[in-house]
């Protein structure tokens, strides 16, 4: 608030400012005030939407958590069961671990690609607009039901994944129907999705002071070295950006799961990942109790990742601001 | 000053009113608006699960009732099986279920545990439905520790559904009073004759494995338990894992790849566990011929077989019971109706209409046969309880059952599983 409040100050005609400056210590506080009271006005609409919609429900998913609750019986306190009952529950171990699988192997991979078009497409060529445009499509629709079907149809069985490794003398069948792959066929989903952290590292790459490169190629430095020594560590913030980005965003992975599973979650639990998992407990079996503990159990991992996260960037995220 | 302030002022009153308008707006949509208009014509909603095929049809009959009862009007809802209940389920909780709805009887225990259904006894008494010239003992199915809490529009039973094309390229007869050697013997010659897997999986499903408890003394349920031991189960599902291996059950790769489509349909397996009204199904999904057959037996006679029904459920909130039993009334005894929805939610159940409809293809011809000769060998048992629960134990059972299929769950700890799901599914 207080910077917002200075600014609109500063922008006030100069004409008002000096007419005003000598009854300012009487005028000056109801006026500030109303001020602000218009200002929460104009927020009330989103002040309501927060508090009715995010802050009240949150207040009350945390009591449930702590209670045996169906929807239909008044909820019953029963302190952390629901939590110790979660560390001893087969399915949530499995979900833990598949959707750790999902976010280790899918996030990185998805980071890989998206850094190595960006700097494809740094460089000036002909066409760049539209190359960028093409990639950064699928971000755009890949969330989309939609896609998850047609994600469904590409992994099954004669599809056009199965010939082609076929071709190459690679007999797996279908991913969608096998519970050693259709994970794959999932991080596949996301990985194509490569388009938005992308078009952040090259807003990054963009940044990178150009003398730099044109220093280290007149000291001798190759490709590689440039790119470790210069590229790497000028878009360090940002790469940490999208790693955190990405990470938050691959634990909560819940839709392409239920579409490419048919809303099973499965072949063999598969694909139940943390999200699906909820959702069956919550909405299926009417445990809610369990599903709001299980939220809180994601927000409090996500949390301590992020934490983590934070806490390791002193040791590789290199802020030009520091160095002055 | 004095000018540009009282602009101001105008301006936030104007948004503040534009957001409090908007939030009234919000929380009448909320609502869903009252169901009776001043004209005293109530509207009451109506949903179900299906396919689109079955929402024709019903939206016919309801033109039909509509006509009959120009006062009340019908708003319908429909979705798949599995979305249906969730959201229904929903719905419920939050005090706003459809007036009226499809229902069966997996779901009757438990919402009459959560106080959901509306006992109709008192509008059967009040005149509003009629409870007679029903075919014998359906209505049974719908009957709660006295209370009436499902009407049946149709009553069906477990069959066994076959591809007659491959049964007869194997050179397979299935006949009555078959043994379960019999049947599996039979899927193992269809799987070396026709390279086709004999069965879709058997094993993971609930109805089934009843009727097999069924005919050695056992049930699925007690009254609010599970009526068998995880010895009774480590057999079932060894032996069907077993038949998985050996080829002549069909990978369970296959079926889940083949789903929502069944995997008889799609040509990876001969022939599958169902409810017989279910067979319309097949021919539409389906290249081949499909046909219905016996329930193998232990001992030659006994299937453990039952008339199970889908029935019309009214809620014990709506604001309109005696239009909600006009229309139940309606839909279960106009003959008319009958000849619409033919057999496609089971044998019509009340006596006007399966006198009304006079199956002419093929399919239907032998459905109505089916439960005929059932009836006839006098194998129908009547139908054991099912707990508070049993929705969601159906589905575990499918589900593990599956993991089990897919070499990715021990039969060991399969059971296990299966016992701990249930505990929390009967306490839930």
């Amino acid at each position: 608030m207080g910077p917002a409040v200075t600014l609109v100050e500063d922008s006030l005609p100069t004409a008002r400012k000096t007419r005003s400056a000598a009854p300012a210590t009487r005028g000056r506080r109801p006026g500030r005030r109303r001020e602000n009271l218009a200002g929460y006005l104009f927020m009330s609409p989103w002040i309501a939407g927060f508090l009715l919609l995010t802050a009240g429900p949150m207040i009350a998913s945390l009591y449930f958590a702590f209670t045996d609750y169906n929807l239909f019986n008044t909820p019953k306190w029963v302190g952390f069961d629901n939590f110790t009952t979660m560390f001893d529950d087969p399915r949530w171990q499995r979900s833990v671990e598949v959707t750790a699988k999902y976010v280790v192997i899918g996030t990185p991979l998805k980071l890989l690609l998206a850094l190595g078009v960006a700097m494809l497409l740094a460089q000036s060529r002909r066409g760049q607009a539209f190359y960028r445009a093409a990639f950064y499509a699928p971000s755009l629709i890949g969330a989309s039901v939609s896609v998850g079907f047609v994600w469904r149809s590409l992994f099954s069985d004669d599809a056009i994944v199965d010939r082609t490794q076929s071709f190459f003398g690679w007999h797996v069948g279908g991913w969608v129907g096998n519970a050693d792959w259709v994970l794959y066929c999932l991080v596949a989903l996301t990985v194509w999705q490569f388009g938005a952290p992308m078009v952040i590292f090259l807003a990054g790459l963009k940044q990178v002071p150009r003398e730099l490169y044109e220093a280290a190629e007149m000291d001798g430095a190759g490709p590689l070295r440039r790119f470790w020594n210069i590229t790497l560590p000028m878009i360090s913030p940002v790469l940490f950006f999208n790693v955190l980005l990405e990470t938050i965003h691959s634990f909560q992975i819940f839709g392409s799961a239920y579409v490419v599973s048919n809303g099973t979650c499965g072949p063999a639990d598969a694909t139940l990942v943390y999200t699906c998992y909820l959702y069956q407990q919550g909405f299926q079996n009417a445990r809610m109790g369990f599903a709001a503990a299980m939220a809180w159990m994601l927000l409090l991992a996500v949390a301590l990742v992020t934490a983590v996260l934070f806490w390791s960037q002193k040791k590789w995220v290199y802020y030009e601001e520091d160095a002055r | 000053m004095g000018t540009s302030r009282n602009v101001e002022r105008r301006t936030i009153l104007k948004a503040a009113g534009a957001s409090a308008a908007a939030l009234g707006v919000a929380a009448t949509a909320g609502c869903g608006g009252g169901s009776g208009a001043g004209d005293g014509t109530v509207t009451i909603r109506y949903s179900w699960w299906g396919a689109e095929e079955r929402a024709q049809k019903i939206n016919k009959t309801i033109a039909l009732f509509e006509k009959k009862y120009p006062k009340i009007k019908v708003k319908t809802d429909f979705q798949t099986y599995a979305s249906f209940w969730e959201k229904f389920q929903t719905q419920a909780a939050g005090g706003n279920p459809p007036d009226v709805f499809q229902n069966a009887v997996t779901f009757l225990r438990k919402y009459d545990k959560r106080g959901i259904l509306l006992d109709l006894k008192s509008q059967v008494q009040a005149g509003n439905l009629s409870l007679d010239h029903f075919r014998a003992g359906v209505t049974k199915v719908g009957e709660v520790d006295g209370k009436q809490l499902g009407i049946p529009v149709g009553s069906n039973t477990m069959a066994l559904v076959i591809d007659k094309k491959v049964f007869e390229k194997a050179g397979v007869e299935p006949h009555t009073g078959w043994t379960w050697d019999d049947y599996f013997k039979a899927l193992k010659t269809i799987h070396d004759r026709t390279k086709v897997a004999g069965d879709t999986g058997y094993f993971g499903i609930m109805y089934l494995y009843d009727l097999y408890l069924r005919q050695n003394g056992k049930a699925f349920y007690t009254k609010d338990g599970l009526g068998f031991d995880k010895a009774d189960l480590t057999e079932w599902w060894a032996d069907g894992y077993g038949r998985v291996k050996a080829g002549i059950v069909t990978d369970p790769k296959v079926v889940a790849q083949d789903f929502p489509k069944s995997s008889l349909s799609a040509g990876h397996g001969a022939s599958e566990f169902t409810w017989d009204n279910f067979t319309v199904r097949y021919s539409s999904e389906g290249d081949s011929t499909y046909g219905l057959a016996p329930i193998p037996t232990m001992d030659g006679k006994h299937t453990g077989q039952y008339l199970a029904s889908l029935m019309l459920s009214a809620s014990a909130r709506t604001a309109h019971p005696k239009e909600v039993a006009q229309f139940i009334d309606f839909m279960v005894h106009d003959p008319e109706v009958g000849t619409i929805m033919g057999y496609d939610r089971g044998i019509l159940a009340s006596t006007e209409q399966y006198a009304a409809f006079k199956p002419t293809d093929a399919v239907n011809k032998e459905i109505a046969q089916y439960e005929a000769d059932t009836a006839k060998a006098g194998v129908l048992g009547t139908i054991t309880p099912h707990p508070s629960g049993a929705d969601t134990i159906e589905a575990a059972f499918l589900r593990i059952s599956g993991d089990l299929g897919q070499g990715k769950t021990k039969v060991a700890d399969a059971v296990k599983q299966f016992f701990t799901e249930s505990e929390a599914a009967f306490q839930a």
